[in-house]
């Protein structure tokens, strides 16, 4: 459906984006996540044609549309506030880009009060300043403003991060609903790894305009490929060597003792797991506990490294900070890293780059 | 904090008592009694309801061709100042256009010349013995000397005066539009033309009616251009309340005129701010994008935009040029306009700066435009500080009693001065004010009231409040805090303010004309003087030189005040970056910083 390949995109004497190759499958919802300023945004531009690469092609079902204008693409952008027109009607921000190709008039308003419906906005909206809608019908909007058009493909650039925390979450699962119902093939741009996860069905970790991996959200948190991936989703405790050996010495996992390793929070346990592979318990003293209602963060320091684990507060006695205790490790959840280029070590699990 | 709102709370405070006497005495001597005499002057000469002021100026012929006259400047002026504005603005700021910083500095340099200097300059060039005309007549013996006259004239002379309300007000509100409205636009297929008449244009809206009013007032009140270039056969209001006020038996035609204008004024700036009020035309989002240069993609148009831009360019730093470079020039150059190097020197310098009767004007004018921004801004440094701490409807009353300057003309003002002190008065402590050197102080603390004001609150309403809070837990009294927390902080601001101030009455020319002693001239009116041509050459070269000194000193001025924040935002950004917040300027609150001069006083004559 979309294919970016050795895309360079260069500002001045900055090289933003230096060797980018992606494929977007059609129906999918493809994320691009990454901290600020990683290249995720210039990614998108590049794909909307708002930037102009220095060398590389974007294809859009197999055809080259690097050199077209951004209104040729055949792409629609839902932009990070939106980018409503503030001089106009809700209907007039749907109606713009049918009246630009000069649609009939009638014609024009069919389709508006048609995508209107589809995305629920109804005809006293359709009449209303778009200053007097919610952020959620804001949204609406600017989604109708870009589907009007039939696009082959939605882009959309962090369309959330500008709301609170409550309405953020209500219009994740709007926006997910609405993909669905259209099937559209859609890139979204995030750094909220929360909403990476739960929203896509892909989800390229970007990293100084590198892609760092490509995966579903749970082969991604499972299997980060590489140790920027590890670090940036999901919350994990470094492990030392010392812990590593005890590990290998209770178990047969032959762990590397010289790889960054790494324990995803909610994998370690101050009980024997019931599920899963054989655990091994090591030596452990609690250093501190925090209450959070639902859970307790603990931090357990085992042969060096402090362990970080959460343990559901469901009424059982629970060891307060000072106490000796064992803390539970299942050796295949440990998560290792070349020392040097930060590659996963777990090549037969970490999944190659398409 | 709400117990300090209040009136009683207010009124146990001898600070605020003091002040507030202070300023009841000077809001009802200066700026309500004249006004409401200069009415009973007019309608009630002899204690009882009187229309023969309005018949009598009825039946002026003359009087009522000026009022006519401008009218027509008026609407003509709001249609060419926003033709030349917005285009200006579009190339300095919208579109990509080589040289646009060039051409910028170009159109800016009304910034550092207007009023009667800006008139007198272009009379000086394109007038009948202008240095133009005169190698233009060699060229074309048989054209008229005097074309550059009549309405024409004014009308051209004010239309690249008043740009500046564009430069600064359009120019801003271009600033602030969200660049994702733009891309999404082009992402639905809009073309340049179409997203710069669907999309900008219509969010400049608001901008754009208030800079049209502006431009309607400037031209209703327009004093000096009409004065210096307007002939004969085009004269307007404020001149003719200016020859009416000069004979005793015609000063009640000469209030009634004022009284006119000061009603089309208050007219037009409450429709003003109806239209502000009406719609959203703002961006409905939180985060925005800066606004990039626009490519104009038609070669024709490219072409066509740019050959006009740089046509304005050459019309708009002509004038300036010339002025420089003729004012090292001598008398027969002047006249004849040939220019040799030869011709240079620097004795109009020396002439100007050492003898009596050049420098005396140049004096006067710096005293006098110290003196009042000096006390505009410390007086009201009081009066701000509190009117932002108590907000009740006593404060409100003495803030909207302070604007009176700001929906007045100054003509009306000027008149009403004249009128309600040219006999023993008891609100000045029986003085006579009229004929004296104080009368235009006065003038010119006043017309400098609303401005500052609205200046000084501002920025004592970005002070952390929170730091006077913890100074007054730690035990600070009022003035205490005053003193040393919030002056200092207030004090760079009040610093640039005070700048500006007197900048701006430095070539005042508006309030002079009606109220300075005849001995003590301020340097606007020596320069009207000298285009009537009574000093000849000299007063011509003079003339240059004041107008050299008045740019280098408003440049500097300008410098210091806006320049350096503007500086530091140059710093290329690059398209991914999180989209950055405005650096503010470090002296003005960011908000109000451009709001210059000129919406302060919105019916000034040529600016």
């Amino acid at each position: 459906m979309i294919r970016l390949e050795n895309i360079e995109v260069t500002f001045g004497g900055f090289t933003a984006i230096p060797n980018l190759d992606l494929d977007v499958r059609p129906g999918e919802f493809f994320t691009l996540l990454g901290p600020s300023g990683c290249g995720k945004t210039t990614a998108l531009r590049t794909l909307a044609g708002f930037i102009q690469p220095a060398r590389g092609t974007v294809r859009v079902d197999g055809k080259d549309v690097t050199r077209l204008p951004s209104d040729k693409r055949q792409v629609g952008m839902v932009f990070q506030n939106y980018a409503l027109f503030p001089s106009m009607s809700v209907w007039e921000n749907i109606a713009f880009g049918l009246r630009v190709r000069k649609e009939k008039s009638e014609d024009s308003d069919r389709l508006v009060r048609d995508i209107a419906r589809r995305v629920e906005l109804s005809d006293e909206q359709l009449a209303k300043n778009v200053a007097e809608l919610s952020g959620g019908q804001q949204q609406r909007v600017a989604v109708a403003r870009a589907l009007v058009l039939r696009p082959k493909i939605l882009l959309l650039d962090e369309p959330l991060s500008n709301l609170d925390a409550k309405l953020r979450h209500q219009l994740r699962q709007q926006l997910k609903d609405l993909q669905s119902e259209f099937g559209i093939t859609t890139v979204y741009v995030t750094h909220d790894q929360d909403e990476a996860l739960a929203m896509s069905d892909r989800v390229a970790v970007f990293n100084k305009g590198v892609v760092e991996q490509v995966g579903t959200p749970q082969d991604i948190y499972d299997h980060a490929a590489t140790e920027f991936v590890c670090n940036f989703i999901g919350d994990s405790s470094a492990l030392t060597p010392e812990f590593v050996a005890e590990v290998n010495r209770l178990s047969t996992a032959g762990l590397s003792t010289e790889a960054k390793s790494y324990l995803r929070v909610e994998k370690a346990s101050l009980d024997q797991p019931a599920a899963g592979g054989p655990a091994v318990g090591l030596a452990a003293t609690v250093v501190s506990r925090t209450y959070h209602g639902l859970h307790s963060r603990y931090v357990v320091r085992s042969h060096g490294a402090d362990i970080r684990l959460l343990v559901r507060e469901d009424g059982a006695a629970h060891p307060p900070a000072g106490t000796a205790t064992t803390v539970y490790v299942q050796p295949e959840h440990i998560l290792q890293y070349h020392p040097d280029t930060g590659a996963s070590l777990a090549q037969d699990r970490a999944v190659a780059l398409p | 904090m709400s117990g300090s709102s209040t009136v009683r709370s207010m009124a146990r405070s001898p600070f605020v008592l003091v002040v507030g006497v202070i300023l009841t005495w000077f809001i009802a001597a200066f700026l309500v009694w004249p006004n409401v005499n200069i009415l009973m002057a007019t309608f009630f000469p002899d204690g009882s309801f009187s229309g023969r002021a309005a018949e009598k100026l009825f039946s002026s012929q003359r009087a009522m061709k000026a009022l006519g006259n401008s009218f027509l400047l008026a609407v003509a002026l709001s249609v060419t100042v926003n033709l030349v504005g917005v285009f200006i603005v579009l190339v300095t700021h919208y579109f990509r256009i080589r040289g646009s910083r060039i051409l910028f500095l170009g159109y800016a340099s009304t910034f550092i010349y207007g009023g009667i200097v800006l008139a007198a300059g272009y009379k000086f060039i394109y007038g009948d013995k202008g240095i133009v005309t005169s190698l233009l007549v060699r060229v074309f013996p048989g054209m008229d000397p005097g074309w550059f006259s009549g309405f024409f004239a004014v009308l051209v002379v004010m239309t690249f005066a008043t740009t500046t309300n564009h430069m600064l007000f359009v120019a801003n509100a271009l600033k602030g539009i969200d660049y994702q409205t733009i891309e999404a636009a082009r992402n639905l297929g809009a073309s340049t033309w179409t997203i710069l008449r669907r999309i900008v244009l219509p969010m400049l809206k608001p901008t754009l009616f208030a800079v049209t009013i502006l431009s309607f007032l400037t031209g209703l009140g327009a004093l000096s251009a009409p004065q210096v270039l307007g002939g004969r056969e085009f004269q307007t209001i404020t001149p003719m309340i200016l020859t009416f006020t000069n004979s005793p038996t015609s000063r009640d035609l000469a209030a009634l005129l004022a009284v006119i204008l000061g009603l089309a004024t208050m007219l037009m700036l409450a429709v003003m701010s109806r239209l502000e009020k009406g719609g959203t035309y703002f961006s409905v989002s939180k985060v925005s994008s800066e606004l990039q240069k626009q490519e104009i993609s038609n070669p024709v148009a490219n072409v066509a935009v740019h050959a006009v831009a740089y046509l304005l360019f050459a019309i708009y730093t002509l004038p300036v040029v010339l002025i420089v470079l003729y004012s090292f020039a001598d008398g027969a150059a002047i006249q004849t306009g040939q220019l040799s190097l030869a011709n240079l020197t620097l004795d109009n310098y020396i002439r100007v700066l050492t003898q009596q009767s050049g420098l005396r004007p140049f004096i006067v004018s710096v005293v006098y435009s110290a003196l009042a921004a000096v006390i505009a801004v410390g007086g009201l440094l009081f009066v701000a500080r509190l009117l932002q701490k108590y907000r009740n409807w006593v404060a409100s009353t003495f803030e909207y009693l302070l604007h009176i300057p700001w929906i007045l003309p100054s003509a009306l003002l000027a008149l009403g001065l004249i009128v309600s002190y040219d006999h023993p008065n008891p609100l000045v402590g029986g003085a006579v004010l009229t004929g004296t050197t104080v009368i235009l102080l006065i003038a010119f603390v006043t017309v400098k009231i609303p401005f500052t004001l609205r200046m000084l609150k501002a920025s004592f309403a970005a002070v952390n409040s929170s730091l006077e809070e913890a100074a007054a837990i730690m035990g600070a009294k009022t003035l205490y805090v005053f003193r040393r927390i919030l002056l200092p902080l207030v004090l760079p601001a009040a610093a640039a303010i005070t700048a500006l101030n007197f900048n701006s009455l430095l070539d005042d020319y508006d309030t002079a004309i009606f109220l300075a002693h005849p001995l003590v001239q301020p340097l606007g009116l020596v320069i009207k003087a000298n285009t009537d041509g009574a000093e000849g050459t000299e007063g011509i070269a003079n003339t240059f030189v004041y107008t050299v000194l008045l740019m280098v000193i408003t440049g500097v001025t300008m410098y210091l005040v806006y320049g350096r924040s503007g500086r530091r935002k140059g710093t290329k950004r690059l398209p991914d970056a999180a989209p950055g917040q405005p650096v503010p300027g470090p002296d003005l609150p960011p908000a109000q910083a451009p709001a210059e001069d000129d919406a302060a006083r919105p019916a000034a004559a040529v600016r």
